[in-house]
């Protein structure tokens, strides 16, 4: 026992000096139990067994057989072995137990708002006029659309179909189906219709009188247009993709149907594409027609940072077709751009600006560096990383989801600087904030602070 | 973003752009719109589609998994830098998306993601300094579907993951945290199994220690969640 305590401590030393001596100055040696371990070896229980020495196999099949037999018994005995923790509780759990709403839609003709929720993965449906009072908790939904069957996870983008007021929910980057649901659909209930999208969609809008469906894809930068009822497997009708596009990992997504526009707005982060023979498509892309070059196309290299954009295409735009315009530039104010909602009436182009904590207000017909012409920002205001917004022309009223503090609100449609909202609907109480995780796939403690780290 | 590691020796916190195709590291403890320290990113670079990231800060490098092979860089290299070695080739293998470092061994681990689902999962291990085309040392086959970014902890050789839940189901039962060792090569269930099967988790990613505290913190998909559990048995 004392030997291998020894001979452990002398590769203790050994190590240390190695990683003393050899490495470049820059690097600080600081002894922590995370890396350095000692400790005797426990006393032994029992007597030892003797290995016995198997007769040698006679024949190349009782060697096999007997690796095999071997095998399956290592296999058995570390079965046994096994410590199970599977009711094991956590000492800490971080969950946000309220709804982060992400997009919002008015349904003007039933007089209802739609919502999703990226924490607890439900579409929530409200009268058009609730307002939670400052007193109360929340405000419970008429109708709430949640559960496995339903295959929804973090939603992000919302149409509501104007004649029938079906609801359109987009998927963003983890189950790759956009999910379409009647009207009246509440509870765990599988989708009416499914379409198959590529990877990371986000923003959707419909032109109604060509029945296209548009789709912001982030993964890809691109964007594809579909058939309003399309399903399954059905290959999108068009695809925009390419440097020339301006595409830059985009999310928002609004149409203008009085002048052909479409307006995407865009964070930024991008790498090129270009067909590679060796790469795999993925399942979802076999045999598609109009499918995005996806990350296996990716151009070594080639990766950038761009400012954030709104950019302006042709609503028939395709392949790698330039913008027509491009909103960018530090007047924009532009941080995060997010949801998209156009007033066609007025000629207003309005920008869930996520990281700036403020609604942009733009002409529809803007360009370049110009700085929006009406912003509704300040505490007033309880806009807090809005990431959707829609125009309800009927009722002239804006509505906002804020992702991180449990509320939806409503303005005027001229509303402008810190003003207070019309009405505000929540899902938790009032001054709580969110906990902001929203798809949290690696974590990272930090030893130092004692701090979690949790990228989304 | 599908990476992320906290360097305690140099108190530096590294992310993967995957979209931009760039690493970035940043001061630990930073807050708010803060520019990172350092970013590698460009030509040079043969980054593709960055998803995780490792960093050894004993010896000053940072490995990025990139499917088909690993890149190795250096911990301080800055702006559009190349490799200073790669690991690939045939011996290599393919399905390299996740990596750990055992700077006490001197051992690289890695692991797939969840795409080779009918195979299962296996832990590929090779000498931390490995290049080109190497065979790995050992192979450590453990769970069925690795859920995420792993963990290890080289006094004792262990290497912690989630198995999640495969054909496209959003959650299930078959979600738990495993320890496996990398002592030598395996094949078989893992030592220890916490959160599940038929437990808590419904589809856990990413897994951190907290060996001060003796602790396993693991993320959850569907329960959009960070859990903390106190195992000291395993430390």
């Amino acid at each position: 026992m004392r030997k291998i305590y020894l001979l452990a401590l002398a590769g203790l030393i050994l190590w240390l000096a190695q990683g003393t001596l050899a490495r470049p100055p820059q690097t600080r040696l600081i002894g922590h139990e995370r890396l350095v371990s000692v400790e005797p070896l426990p006393e032994s229980g029992g007597e030892f067994c003797e290995t016995a020495e198997p007769a040698g196999p006679e024949t190349l099949m009782a060697a096999l057989q007997q690796r095999q037999e071997g095998r399956q018994a290592a296999i058995t005995a570390r079965n046994a072995a096994t410590e199970d923790r599977s009711k094991l509780k956590p000492v800490r759990w971080i969950h946000d137990p309220y709804a982060a709403y992400s997009s919002v839609a008015v349904d003007p003709m039933n007089n209802e708002v739609v919502l999703t929720d990226e924490n607890l993965f439900q579409i929530l449906v409200y009268d058009r006029t609730a307002t939670t009072p400052a007193s109360a908790r929340l405000t419970e939904p008429k109708r709430i659309i949640a559960g496995l069957n339903t295959k929804i996870e973090f939603q992000c983008g919302l149409y509501i179909d104007p004649k029938t007021g079906n609801i359109y929910a987009v998927n963003n980057d983890t189950v790759d189906t956009l999910v379409i649901f009647d009207r009246n659909a509440k509870g765990n209930v599988p989708p009416t219709r499914e379409l198959y999208t590529p990877h990371g969609t986000f923003g959707i809008a419909v032109d109604e009188a060509a029945e296209e469906m548009f789709l912001t894809l982030q993964h890809d930068s691109a964007m594809v247009v579909f058939r309003k009822y399309a399903q399954k497997d059905e290959s999108p009708l068009r695809l925009l993709q390419g440097d020339a596009t301006s595409l830059a990992d985009p999310h928002g997504i609004a149409l203008d149907t009085k002048n052909g526009w479409v307006f995407i707005s865009n964070h930024g982060a991008v790498s090129s594409r270009s067909p590679r023979p060796d790469a795999r498509p993925s399942r979802r892309a076999a045999q598609k027609q109009n499918w995005p070059l996806e990350r296996a196309q990716a151009v070594p290299g080639s990766g950038r940072n761009l400012p954030p954009s709104i950019i302006v295409h042709g609503m028939k735009a395709q392949g790698n077709a330039p913008p027509l315009r491009v909103i960018q530039g530090p007047k924009t104010q532009f941080n995060w751009p997010t949801g998209l909602a156009i007033d066609e009436q007025r000629g207003e182009l309005y920008v869930a600006n996520d990281m700036g904590n403020s609604i942009l207000v733009f002409n529809a017909t803007d360009s370049g560096d110009v700085a929006p012409k009406r912003v509704i920002k300040g505490p007033k205001t309880n806009v807090a990383n809005p990431t959707g917004v829609w125009v309800d022309l009927k009722n002239n009223e804006l509505w906002v989801a804020n992702f991180m503090n449990h509320s939806a609100t409503v303005y005027p449609l001229n509303a402008s600087g810190d003003v207070a909202p019309l009405r505000m609907i929540r899902s938790g109480p009032l001054n709580e904030a969110s906990l902001g995780i929203g798809n949290p796939h690696p974590v990272a403690y930090d030893s130092k602070r004692e701090q979690i780290l949790v990228p989304n | 973003m599908h990476g992320l590691t906290y360097d305690e020796i140099h108190d530096e916190f590294t992310v993967p752009q995957q979209f931009a195709q760039a690493i970035l590291t940043f001061a630990g403890g930073v807050d708010g719109e803060t520019p990172p320290l350092r970013v590698i990113q460009g030509s040079n670079t043969r980054l593709e589609a960055p998803d995780r990231v490792a960093v050894d800060a004993v010896n000053n490098e940072i490995f990025v998994p990139e499917g088909d092979k690993i890149l190795v860089f250096d911990r301080m290299g800055s702006g559009n830098v190349a490799p200073k070695r790669m690991l690939e080739g045939p011996d290599v293998g393919r399905g390299l998306d996740a990596v750990a470092i055992d700077p006490l061994n001197n051992l690289l681990i890695v692991g797939p993601g969840a795409g080779d689902r009918e195979r299962g999962t296996h832990f590929l291990v090779f000498d931390r300094t490995a290049s080109g085309n190497m065979k790995p040392k050992m192979t450590i086959r453990g769970p069925r579907a690795l859920g995420g970014p792993f963990a290890v902890y080289p006094p004792r050789k262990l290497i912690f993951a989630t198995n999640r839940p495969v054909d496209e189901a959003l959650a299930g039962d078959d979600s738990y945290l495993g320890v496996w060792s990398y002592d030598k090569t395996t094949e078989g269930p893992p030592l220890w199994t916490i959160g599940g099967p038929k437990g808590i988790f419904q589809m856990p990613r990413g897994v951190a220690l907290d060996v001060k505290n003796r602790s396993i913190i693991a993320s959850d998909k569907r329960l959009n969640s960070v859990l903390t559990f106190h195992v000291p048995e395993v430390f």
